[in-house]
Formats: structure tokens, C-alpha cells, sequence
């Protein structure tokens, strides 16, 4: 039986996917929620506790936080660039929007906005600077994460906000269903719409083309600098959301939340979309993906917790996944760079 | 058969669901040119890649000098002594040339890199090419030109008993092309076995003594001599039937204000005081040398580079473009790249997201909305009318064949709605079939009123398509000519005004 290329019938007007939605992120889906269920019926079986309201509620905050900072991340991956600022950008949003309660005095809804307008700044003074210097995303971060946080320290004078609205503190404590945080609500509407981005709107699949081939997307006619000053803008507006989700959880602002700089957050912010299918090299996205994939990386710790598995043993076992996981995505575009040269 | 080198009997090889070969025959003989043809999709990659032990055959032998070989790697193929020039370029752009030909084998100094010794082996082979570079200069810096020239080199180095020659002349001018010829001949003459394979008949003629045609992954025709063959012969040996006669409609009346004019226009790319003018209607020929600065000029003239000096007018206005993105939103521009697979395409995006991407800022709705639904509608008429073959229009780019590609790259274009289009090499490494359809579709884009600027090196094909010539010679432009496509007449200007 011949089958060739020139016998198949001319197109037939059907749409499975779009760009940028690989068979990558979809074979990585299935596989993160195999892996998902298969741990925490087994650490369900095996750690005692696991499964006690308590533990609950605290893996779904930190499923939550944890997510948010991944997704930001997941937003300047897709222009093959990354972020190393994101935590210090975090730690400024959450800052600026403790200084705009307690200093400023504006009401919530204001200073929220505040924060998330500052965080959307600083990235796109990030994006700017890549764009303007063609230098990479790296550099251009590793640089900057000093410079935000070394300014926000001496603005502050270190000092954090801990005086935050009752109300506010409120609602981070809140339990739904008595065992379920309401940031893992918070992560699930910014997946959301980071999802109706990507997947449904002109500008997102103008940022993911430019992301995968730069030169073919600007010669196509996108404006590909303004895209990708928006990546990193939008990345730092939702790092600004992720400090102050760190915030509701430690009931106060303070600059240390994220680590030194900030860096606390890198492990989270690369494990998850990276585990999720989001393509290093650009232009592949997978909102469920990165989803799935902080699900897998807050189960794990979770349960090698409760396990009474010392720290240092989980976070090397998470370098390990990220290690794995970044392989496994070369091996694979290794074997679709094979397949596609067939024939 | 004592002079057979290279001997396939009955080879296959089958893919998920497609059998790309099925029981193909080819004997090469010691000194001899041998042409492989066929369509894109016709196998003749996929025989290739067996022969260089990129695949591994399903069925059939391979026998050098009649003892039968399997190549489990790129690297036994190579020990064995068969080299090749794919049509991927395959070298290391950071490297310098020298670094990229002894990459197989680096002559080393207790254990060092030897440069020097590098450069003098390297020197050797880039002269035989009459390649006048340094080789010590990174791959990076050269033309595309300059680069398969590079890689033929590289192939030769190997002192290779057998060359397969995957479309070596797409890029290279027909000066390089003669000059590549005449070492292959003389290759020949020392008994090299060559498989080469072009697109360009012309060229098979000129070169090759023998003939082997692929048909849907069958000998069509088995090593047979090309002589007393037709280039007609040829043709309905490869697509099985007649080569449709091309004709070009004649051109319409002309506008009064052309759709693009450059007066006297310099470059930050190096253009000097040049002017051109296109019409809507009419495809516009852009002829030169390599690095005569056509490619150059439609980049330019699209917003990548800027204009120094002198007016771009646009329907007869002044127009100031100032990037790539307000040419092709506000003044109607396009630029089908030479380079489909790094910036004509994204390669692992969709058919559809590939032609719908100059049109996203205008489908959208309330929240920058753009469905997949409204996308595939947008693009699955020009992939009809393009008759894009493809599965369905979430295949990925980089899965289609060459010609297919092709055309994509031209449908986002006719999606924007471009009124002035570029397109640079509109065939380059493109089979027959497809390579009619395409200079089809040129001209009836100009008829129906876009304004084409073809630049090609593949002279028959300029003077097939344009209505009026330019030629241009180090970033200038020559000579501009109304185009009777009468071959003797326009080739002879058009060398008179390059050499002249």
C-alpha cells in the first residue's frame, strides 16, 4: 500500500491544536498525572498524615504559591529567555503594595493593583534591556535581581509591613471545605488566564511565535520587541501577585520572604513548567502542564515530609527532577528533529 | 559487475504509515555521474540517508564493490568511504572553516588542536573550489553560497570513493556551479563514483552520464545512461505524465504611479543611489550574482534595515517605514525569505498559525480573542487555493515537504493581503511539480494586482516569470529591462550588464 505525500487528500479545514501547542505538552500532561495520581495514592498508603486536613490545606497553599511563581516563570521561558529577578521582583511587588496599605494608607483593591503594576514594571524594565542590549535574558536578570533588591532594601531600610488589613490577612486564612487554601483559588484563576492568553488571543500567539523563531516572526511583521517587553512585564506582574500570596501565608512583608535576592523561588519557578512541557528553547507553552507539574513537585515534598525524609534529601531529589526533566525534553526534541528529517 | 561500486537491490524502508521506499534498485559505477531524481516525497532522501547510514533499510542489501555492507551509523558510512552534501547544511556556525573540514578528523599536536595544520589541509580544498577565504574565518561570517561550497569541500576532504550530492547548486551561482562541475568531473576521472541529485534538469544534462528516477518510492527508471534521453523523457518519468507547457498571460496595462518606487534611495546595508520601480500587475525580476545586495534591498525596503538617503514611495506617496512590523500592517509589504527553514517558518508551529500570523492583530475580537476555529477559517482557503498538501492544518510546518513549505510562506502573504510582495529564490531546492505550481501561482498573484519582486539566481526561471528585469551588481542596479522572456536575448543582457 503506497502511501505518499503527494496521494493525501488537499487539507481538510480541521484544527486539533495550534501553534505552540506541541505534542510535547500533551504527552507530558498524561504522564504528570499518572505520576500525580500514582504518589499520593502512595503516599496517601504510606505516610500517615498525609491526608489529615492540616497537611491538605498546606499542600494546597503551597500548590498555590509554588504554581504562581512557576507560571510567571513559564512566561518568559516561551521567548527562550528566563527570568532570575523573578523572586526579587516578587518581593518589590509585595513590598510596594505593603508600603501603598500602611504607609499610604489606599485601600486594597488600590494597592493590589499598585503591586501588580510595580511588579509589571520591573519586568519590563528586564524586557527592555534585553531587547535594547541583545544580551540574554540571563545576564540581563542576574544583573538586575541585585539592582531590585539591593533598591527596595535601601528604599524600605529592610524593614517589612506587618500591620497588614485584618481582612486581608483574613482571607489568606481562609478555609474552604475546612482544608483547602484560597491562594490555591488564586493560582487556578491566573492559570486560567494565562491559558485564555496563549491559547485564545492574537497578542499570546504573537508571543509565542515570536518565541520560537524571533527572525521569522519579525519578518512576518510582529513586532517582536514590544512582545517580548511584554512577556517579561506580564512575568513580573504575576511574580508580584506570587510575593504577595508568600505574603498572606507569613501574615506579614518582609524583604528576606524569598531568600537571598529572592533566589528561593528559582528551583519552583523552572521545576514546574519545565515538568509541565514548556519548551527552553521557546515558543511551546503548557499552562496545564506547569500546573500539574507544581502539583507533582509539592506532592513529592509533601509526602517525603511526612515521611520524615530530611530537607536537604528533597531538594536534591527536586534538582534531580529538574535535571531529568530537562533530558527527557532534549531526547525528545531530538527524536521529533529525526523524525521530521525522515522521508 | 566488477565496476559497480555501489550497489542498493531492492531496498524499503517504511515510516509510521508511510512506505517511503519499496524495493528501489541503483548501481553507481566507478567514475561515474550519476543523477538520482524524483519529486519531492519520492524517496530519494530516504535512499540517501540508508546509503549514508542515517536509516536503516527494512529490506534489501547494500553492497560496496560487490561485498555487502550495513551501516548502523553516519560514521561506518563514512569509514567505508562514502561521503555527502545534504541538503541540510550540517556544519558548526561558530567554528572557523578549517575547524568545521577536519571536524571528522583533527590533526592535533600532543593532543592540541593543530591550526595551522588545519588550515594548510583546509586550504587545499577550498582552492580546489577556487573559495578564496581564510579558513580561518567562522562559518557564521559566510554566504549561503559560501557555506555549501564549505560543506562540498568538507565532503571532499574525506577522500570519499563515493559522493552523494544532495542539491549542491541550490544556492551556488552558475559560476560556482561550473566551477563545482569541473572538479567533479575531474573527481570522476579519478574514479569517484557521484550521486547527484538537483532539481535543476539543466544541470543533470550537463553533468551526469547516467540516470536513476524515483516515482513514489519505486525505480521509475533503474541506472539507465542518459544519453539519447530527453529532458521530456525525463519529466514523464518523474511525474508520470506530461510537463505542462508554461506560458505567461500577458502583463497588464500599467498603472500610472508604480505600487513601489525607490528613488535614488542608500542603505545602512551598503545600497547606493539606487532606483526601481514596481508595478502592481507585474512581476518584477531582481537578477545578480550572490552578494550583489537583492536580498539586502527587499530587507531593507521591508523595514529591517534603514534608509539613509534618497524616497521609498508607495502608490506615489512618500512613505516612511521605520520597522517590518508597520511595512507589512500599514503600507501592505511582504518578504517570502530564500531561508524557508530558519526565517520564512516557525517550524514547530501549525499550517494554520504559520499563515494566520500576519493576520492575528486583525481577527481579533472583544479580549484580543482569536479562536483556532477563526484561525483554520482564515487560512484553510489559501491552503486550497495554494493546493498545500498537508494532513490536516495542525500539521507542523517543519513536517511538510519543501515546495509545501513553500508555499505557506507565500500564503500568510496573500492572508495580509500584501500588495507589494518580494519573493527571494521562490524555488530554491523545490521539486518539478511543485516548482511549476509556484511560478503559477507568481504570476497569477501579479495578474491579479499585487506588485511581485522575484529575486532568483536560476536564470531560466527569472526570465519564465518576470515581465521587467533589474540587475544588479554590488548593491547597484545595472541595468532595468522590459522582458520579451525570449531566454537567448534576456540572458545575453543580463550577462552583458553583470560582466560587461
Amino acid at each position: 500500500m503506497q502511501v505518499t505525500e503527494s496521494a493525501l487528500p488537499a487539507a481538510a479545514p480541521e484544527m486539533r491544536r495550534p501553534g505552540g501547542w506541541g505534542d510535547a505538552a500533551r504527552s507530558n500532561i498524561a504522564g504528570l498525572l499518572l505520576a500525580n495520581i500514582v504518589f499520593i495514592i502512595a503516599f496517601a498508603l504510606l505516610a500517615s498524615g498525609f491526608t489529615s486536613p492540616i497537611n491538605v490545606y498546606s499542600l494546597s497553599r503551597s500548590i498555590g504559591i509554588d504554581g504562581v511563581i512557576g507560571l510567571a516563570m513559564m512566561t518568559v521561558i516561551i521567548t527562550g529567555g528566563l527570568n532570575l529577578a523573578l523572586g526579587a521582583i516578587g518581593v518589590c511587588g509585595a513590598m510596594v503594595v505593603g508600603w501603598a496599605l500602611q504607609n499610604a494608607g489606599l485601600p486594597i483593591p488600590a494597592a493590589l493593583l499598585l503591586g501588580l503594576f510595580a511588579g509589571g514594571a520591573l519586568g519590563a524594565i528586564n524586557g527592555l534591556i534585553v531587547v535594547l542590549t541583545r544580551l540574554h535574558s540571563f545576564v540581563v536578570t542576574l544583573a538586575t535581581m541585585s539592582v531590585f533588591f539591593g533598591v527596595m532594601v535601601l528604599l524600605s531600610g529592610a524593614a517589612g509591613f506587618n500591620a497588614l488589613p485584618a481582612s486581608l490577612l483574613a482571607f489568606g486564612r481562609l478555609r474552604l471545605f475546612h482544608m483547602v487554601s484560597p491562594l490555591l483559588l488564586v493560582m487556578a484563576v491566573v492559570a486560567l488566564l494565562l491559558f485564555y492568553l496563549y491559547r485564545f488571543t492574537a497578542v499570546g500567539r504573537e508571543m509565542l511565535a515570536a518565541g520560537a523563531n524571533p527572525v521569522a516572526a519579525k519578518l512576518t511583521g510582529l513586532p517582536v520587541e514590544r512582545l517580548f517587553v511584554y512577556s517579561h512585564a506580564l512575568c513580573g506582574a504575576v511574580g508580584a501577585v506570587a510575593g504577595v500570596m508568600v505574603s498572606l501565608r507569613n501574615g506579614a512583608i518582609v524583604p528576606s520572604m524569598a531568600g537571598p535576592l529572592g533566589a528561593d523561588w528559582l528551583l519552583p519557578a523552572f521545576l514546574a513548567p519545565v515538568l509541565g512541557g514548556t519548551a527552553l528553547t521557546g515558543g511551546e507553552v503548557s499552562v496545564l502542564g506547569a500546573v500539574l507539574g507544581t502539583v507533582f513537585v509539592e506532592v513529592i515534598t509533601s509526602g517525603l515530609y511526612m515521611l520524615q525524609i530530611g530537607e536537604f534529601w528533597i531538594q536534591t531529589a527536586l534538582g534531580i527532577a529538574l535535571l531529568a526533566a530537562i533530558l527527557l525534553e532534549r531526547a525528545r526534541a531530538g527524536a521529533m528533529l529525526s523524525r521530521s528529517l525522515r522521508g | 559487475m566488477s565496476d559497480t561500486f555501489l550497489e542498493v537491490r531492492g531496498a524499503s524502508k517504511a515510516f509510521v504509515g508511510v512506505q517511503a521506499l519499496d524495493g528501489v534498485d541503483l548501481a553507481v559505477g566507478s567514475g561515474q555521474i550519476h543523477a538520482l531524481l524524483g519529486e519531492n516525497g519520492a524517496g530519494k532522501s530516504t535512499l540517501i540517508k540508508i546509503l549514508t547510514g542515517v536509516h536503516q533499510p527494512d529490506a534489501g542489501t547494500v553492497r560496496l564493490r560487490g561485498v555487502p555492507v550495513a551501516f548502523r551509523t553516519p560514521r561506518d558510512a563514512i569509514s567505508a568511504g562514502i561521503g555527502a552534501v545534504h541538503q541540510e547544511r550540517n556544519l558548526i556556525t561558530r567554528f572557523s572553516i578549517a575547524e568545521n573540514i577536519t571536524l571528522e578528523s583533527p590533526p592535533s599536536w600532543l593532543g592540541l588542536f593543530d591550526a595551522d595544520a588545519a588550515a594548510r589541509a583546509t586550504r587545499r580544498w577550498l582552492n580546489l573550489l577556487a573559495l578564496e577565504i581564510d579558513p580561518a574565518t567562522p562559518v557564521a561570517r559566510l554566504s549561503v553560497a559560501q557555506m555549501q561550497l564549505v560543506e562540498i569541500a568538507k565532503a571532499l576532504s574525506l577522500e570519499s570513493r563515493i559522493l552523494v550530492l544532495d542539491e549542491p547548486t541550490s544556492s551556488l551561482t552558475p559560476h560556482e556551479t561550473a566551477r563545482l562541475f569541473a572538479v567533479l568531473r575531474r573527481l570522476a576521472g579519478d574514479g569517484v563514483g557521484i550521486l547527484f541529485v538537483s532539481h535543476k534538469l539543466e544541470e543533470v544534462f550537463d553533468l551526469c552520464s547516467h540516470v536513476t528516477v524515483l516515482r513514489d518510492g519505486r525505480n521509475a527508471c533503474g541506472s539507465r545512461p542518459l544519453a539519447g534521453m530527453t529532458r521530456a523523457d525525463v519529466v514523464r518519468l518523474m511525474i508520470g505524465r506530461e510537463e505542462a507547457s508554461f506560458t505567461a498571460p500577458p502583463a497588464p496595462a500599467r498603472a500610472a504611479a508604480p505600487a513601489l518606487e525607490l528613488r535614488s534611495v542608500s542603505t545602512t546595508f551598503g545600497h547606493c543611489d539606487l532606483s526601481l520601480r514596481a508595478y502592481a500587475g507585474e512581476v518584477l525580476g531582481l537578477y545578480g550574482l550572490v552578494g550583489a545586495g537583492r536580498s539586502e534591498l527587499a530587507r531593507a525596503v521591508i523595514g529591517v534595515a534603514g534608509i539613509t538617503a534618497g524616497e521609498v514611495l508607495i502608490d506615489g506617496r512618500p512613505a516612511a517605514i521605520r520597522n517590518v512590523t508597520q511595512a507589512v500592517r500599514r503600507f501592505g509589504l511582504g518578504y517570502v525569505s530564500e531561508d524557508r527553514k530558519g526565517e520564512g517558518l516557525i517550524l514547530q508551529h501549525s499550517v494554520a498559525a504559520n499563515i494566520a500570523a500576519t493576520v492575528w492583530h486583525r481577527l481579533r475580537r472583544v479580549l484580543g480573542f482569536v479562536s483556532d476555529a477563526m484561525q483554520a477559517a482564515t487560512a484553510a482557503p489559501f491552503v486550497r487555493a495554494l493546493d498545500i498538501r498537508t494532513p490536516s492544518l495542525a500539521q507542523r510546518a517543519g513536517n511538510l515537504s519543501g515546495g509545501n513549505q513553500q508555499k505557506v510562506s507565500v500564503a500568510k502573504w496573500l492572508v495580509a493581503g500584501s500588495r507589494i510582495l518580494f519573493i527571494d529564490e521562490p524555488t530554491v531546492g523545490i521539486d518539478i511539480r511543485s516548482k511549476a505550481d509556484l511560478h503559477d501561482l507568481v504570476l497569477r498573484l501579479a495578474r491579479q494586482g499585487t506588485a511581485v519582486i522575484v529575486i532568483s539566481s536560476d536564470m531560466p526561471e527569472l526570465v519564465a516569470l518576470s515581465d521587467r528585469i533589474a540587475v544588479m551588481k554590488g548593491f547597484r542596479i545595472v541595468d532595468t529591462f522590459d522582458n520579451t522572456r525570449d531566454y537567448g536575448q534576456a540572458s545575453q543582457r543580463i550577462m552583458h550588464a553583470i560582466h560587461g
